[in-house]
């Protein structure tokens, strides 16, 4: 077990950022906090981290309590804060440098880190350059950097994909899946679904403070009752053709708005094949159709009754 | 670990133009500009040839004593006066365009002999009054003498050009006694808590609850504390090697003379160093506000410190000291200032350690209290 919380609760006055919060992380995960803003993910990290006072819980980090002054097991610890935190007056050599410094006492162990940490986010041809001149892409990627030089076991990444380009993004969570295979367990926070899908063996869904759910992917989408959703390019349906749609064995809802038919469908095979033989024998027209496995949108949906989209950004 | 973070908080603070402009090009420009404008108040307290006008008549030809005096007192680089010889007409047009400060008409059927006109009274106008007055009153006492011992010509003469003065001008210290140091002093003091600066940096930099970066510095395997000392050694390396620039500046450039105790003023300005490195510390860590607004509070503190030290106004010093004295003691900018003022102006040093010693009392206190306030390791919110 790399990180064990139990039970942890942090107020801020009157709101409860964590809420009797528990989960674990095994070694070798990539562990996913997902949830939108303010439900708790920053906090619950800061507080991995020995940074904030916690009300009650329990950390272990290693198998050992979290402690400020336990230098041993921060060590072996690398963080990615949310906003970016290096020294606008190093270069891009000189922070990863300055902050491996901190964690490495040799020096030629500490160059050839360095040197490593530079050519794993692919900042070569930027290592002069000051953090003013640098994109945002290549400042989150610095960021990361600072974070990861040291090669630690464990490194915890708070958001650190918000606010660049897509290509950027591929890169950083590219990145993300090389470490977790050279041996670092990683917990990443994120309010984009997209990416914990992409990356993280487990997630835990996290809303106001408290764990709403937690497991893989697959696990999370069984707990909940839909199976597909079926989109539906229409040019006008009647009453009637949309109730012999919801006659459809599976089929738990049919919504239409903005000329799109949205049919969901509970677990059940060749739903797409029925509703297609439904619309011909109804003569419903069509334009394009596709359908979806559920998403982590919808089991936060259907867990909470929020849209996890709207709330993320 | 120390070298590490000492080498990269050089790095660091010597690349951050804003605070180097601050702690040290605003000091210098500022002398600079106190030189410029205060330099002068010497030059123009200095005396001017007065420039006088003599009627040049029978009377004033006759009287060659009277002319040799003021041949005399009109002659070197010391002169008294720029004297102009001229007909009476010419005289009083002179005295009328301003063209010269009075004139003197001899003339040995009036009383007094020698007559003084002037357009205006003024300095010099009682100058040249106080000199016939004086010739008057020593040609009077001669031809009183000699009308009694006739004999004694030659003493009289000696006794004349060996005027004794029984007064003697002496120095409470070795310096010059001169009021210009007074405001480089100042300036130096203030530079000093300009330090503050870097204080209010070290402090921003370690504190999680204030920025990322801390946050990170917080999450690595060194002791604050540690951080903290070892960045604070390189602000006050930098600090230091800027007033010495500043005191360099002063001395060989613009010439201020800092009295006999040079090196004292170097370890009162080091001390100074710390006090207001110190002093920002202090701020930083009790006002859990904005940088911007940390900044706003470290200067305008310390622009009020060093009015109420005589910067802008030297009776200020004076005016605290006789109303409110305690505020002279309260005040380290003053403290500083007063100690650079007793190594100039005293020969004792019992003074100026009492304000050493009050400056340490400062140091040490803002040095604990920052100590208390950031020794926590786990924040309540970030």
């Amino acid at each position: 077990m790399v990180v064990k919380v139990e039970n942890l609760v942090k107020r801020y006055g009157d709101i409860v950022a964590a809420d009797h919060l528990s989960f674990s992380v095994e070694e070798g995960e990539v562990f996913g906090l997902l949830g939108p803003n303010g439900s708790g993910k920053t906090t619950a990290i800061n507080c991995i981290l020995s940074l904030l006072k916690y009300d009650s819980g329990t950390i272990e980090i290693f198998g050992r309590p979290a402690r400020p002054d336990d230098y041993d097991i921060k060590r072996d610890i690398g963080i990615v804060m949310q906003n970016v935190a290096v020294y606008k007056e190093l270069t891009v050599y000189e922070n990863i440098d300055y902050f491996c410094g901190l964690y490495i006492h040799g020096k030629n162990e500490r160059k050839r880190l360095v040197e490593e940490a530079i050519e794993f986010t692919g900042l070569a041809d930027f290592r002069r350059f000051y953090p003013r001149k640098l994109s945002g892409g290549l400042l989150r990627r610095l960021n990361i950097a600072c974070g990861i030089a040291h090669k630690p076991k464990l490194v915890i990444m708070d958001e650190p994909t918000v606010a660049i380009d897509p290509q950027s993004r591929n890169k950083i969570l590219e990145g993300i899946l090389e470490l977790n295979r050279q041996g670092a367990t990683i917990i990443y926070t994120t309010h984009y679904m997209e990416e914990v899908e992409q990356i993280c063996s487990r997630i835990m869904i996290m809303d106001r403070g408290r764990a709403i759910a937690i497991g893989t992917k697959e696990e999370l989408k069984q707990m909940i009752s839909l199976g597909e959703k079926i989109t539906v390019e229409t040019f006008g349906i009647t009453h009637s053709q949309a109730d012999a749609l919801r006659a459809l064995p599976n089929i738990v809802s049919v919504e239409c708005k903005d000329r799109m038919l949205v049919i969901k469908s509970s677990k059940g095979r060749n739903n797409l094949e029925a509703v297609l033989e439904c619309m011909k024998t109804h003569n419903i027209q069509y334009g394009r159709i596709y359908s979806e496995l559920p998403t982590l949108n919808d089991v936060f949906l259907e867990i909470t009754g929020k849209d996890l989209r709207d709330q993320g950004v | 670990m120390f070298v590490h973070i000492f080498k990269y908080r050089l790095k660091c603070l010597l690349r951050d133009r804003a605070n180097i402009f601050w702690t040290m090009m605003f000091p210098v420009i500022l002398a600079t500009f106190f030189y410029m404008a205060l330099s002068n108040l010497g030059s123009s307290e200095a005396f001017k040839p007065i420039n006088l006008a003599v009627v040049d008549n029978e009377h004033f030809r006759q009287d060659l004593q009277f002319k040799n005096v003021l041949e005399q007192v009109s002659s070197g680089d010391d002169r008294l006066f720029n004297l102009f010889i001229v007909p009476e007409e010419r005289a009083k047009e002179m005295l009328e365009d301003n063209s010269v400060e009075g004139y003197i008409k001899a003339d040995t059927s009036i009383d007094p002999p020698i007559a003084l006109f002037v357009k205006k009274s003024g300095l010099n106008q009682s100058i040249v009054k106080s000199f016939i007055d004086d010739y008057l009153q020593t040609q009077s006492a001669v031809k009183a003498i000699l009308s009694e011992n006739p004999g004694k010509y030659a003493e009289i003469l000696r006794d004349l050009s060996e005027r004794k003065n029984y007064l003697k001008q002496v120095s409470g210290t070795k310096a010059n006694p001169d009021n210009l140091p007074f405001f480089f002093y100042t300036l130096i003091a203030m530079s000093c808590f300009y330090g503050g600066f870097f204080g209010n940096r070290e402090i921003t930099d370690i504190q999680a609850d204030i920025s990322p970066l801390a946050a990170r510095i917080n999450a690595a395997p060194v002791h604050k504390m540690k951080t903290f000392l070892y960045s604070a050694s390189a602000a006050l390396l930098i600090h230091l090697a800027e007033l010495f620039v500043l005191l360099i500046y002063l001395l060989l450039v613009l010439k201020v003379d800092f009295g006999p105790k040079t090196g004292y003023v170097f370890l009162t300005t080091m001390s100074g160093s710390v006090a207001g490195l110190s002093f920002g510390a202090f701020v930083s860590a009790v006002v859990k506000k904005s940088e911007g607004i940390k900044i706003g509070i470290l200067v305008g503190t310390t622009m009020f410190c060093s009015f109420l030290s005589g910067m802008m106004n030297q009776n200020m010093k004076y005016i605290i000291s006789q109303n409110v004295p305690v505020l002279s003691w309260i005040n380290p900018v003053n403290l500083l200032t007063d100690a650079f003022y007793c190594l100039y102006y005293y020969d004792t040093y019992r003074r100026y350690y009492l304000n050493m010693a009050a400056l340490l009392f400062f140091i040490v206190l803002f040095c604990s209290c920052t100590f208390i306030l950031i020794r926590r390791r786990r924040y309540a919110s970030l």
